[in-house]
């Protein structure tokens, strides 16, 4: 196992900017989880939705945000990892995802960060989450 | 996998973890740690073999139906969103890996939605254990009805 990440409390490591958001990078996200609803990849359906465009699966952004976690922490240390999905990602977004660390506690030996996370989109916030990391002990 | 479900089972699904997904599902979420895709850079990294990715799991979306899924549950696919999804993590998942996971209903309430009208919120739990029956991975998912307008 690789050795875990020193930090503090209050640290921001860098963040991670992914896009603008093409309908290749839906199509092969699609291709990889299996989600083939036609709200992300067939304008005339999505035309009937209520939607003004394609918009990305909400596990498309949560993935890319996992993927900033697992390689800036190591995925062997993360414990867990939450997502809440709060608006929707358009074709032409550009997602900036990154995190910081809210506390830090000494369990049974080994210290725990819990980090509040974030992917935002060109007008906000798109998924808010939560992590708990193992870390290296100060 | 022909066997019927247990009472409270919403379904179950079954896969190997394989280099190849593994690979797919990295690129497709913009992970760049080499222990995903390099066997060699994950043996030095102590793992047995590439491990997964954090949200790996999503890849049982090739095995389900989402809307017969909602429907089991007397659901209006229209109105549904997921509102929060938590992965809890016992070990990483890796290439070689034989999982089966079940999903269930922990939890089906009413509730006021902030601007007036009852929304119904229905938490699953889908657990996966690996080939030892050994449980792997948690994973949560709230689902959030709207109220009919």
């Amino acid at each position: 196992m690789r050795t875990p990440a020193k930090v503090r409390v209050g640290d921001a490591p860098d963040t991670r900017v992914v896009g603008p958001i093409s309908q290749t990078d839906i199509v092969r996200f699609a291709g990889a989880g299996g989600d083939f609803n036609p709200l992300h990849h067939d304008p005339g359906f999505v035309a009937t939705s209520g939607f003004p465009g394609v918009i990305a699966m909400g596990q498309m952004q949560a993935g890319i945000l996992a993927g900033w976690l697992s390689d800036t922490f190591g995925v062997e240390h993360v414990r867990s990892f939450g997502v809440r999905f709060v608006a929707p990602v358009f074709l032409g977004d550009t997602l900036t995802v990154g995190g910081t660390v809210a506390t830090i506690t000494e369990a049974n030996g080994e210290s725990l960060a819990t980090l509040d996370l974030v992917a935002s989109g060109t007008k906000g916030p798109v998924v808010i989450g939560s992590a708990t990391v193992v870390v290296a002990a100060t | 996998m022909s066997d019927p479900l247990p009472a409270g089972v919403v379904d179950r699904v079954e896969y190997d973890v394989e280099r190849g997904k593994i690979r797919e599902f990295t690129r497709a979420t913009f992970t760049t740690d080499p222990v995903h895709t390099d066997p060699a850079a994950a043996r030095d990294a102590g793992f047995g073999d590439v491990p997964a990715t954090l949200t790996h799991t999503v890849v049982a979306g090739h095995q389900r139906d989402q809307r017969a899924f909602v429907d089991s549950l007397g659901l209006a696919l229209a109105r549904v969103v997921v509102g929060s999804v938590t992965w809890t993590y016992l070990r990483p998942l890796t290439a070689g890996d034989h999982v089966v996971g079940t999903r269930r209903v922990v939890d089906d309430v009413q509730r006021e939605g902030k601007r007036g009208g009852t929304m119904r919120v229905v938490t699953l739990e889908t657990e996966y254990v690996d080939a030892d029956g050994e449980p792997v991975v948690r994973l949560e998912e709230v689902l959030i009805e709207r109220g009919e307008q």
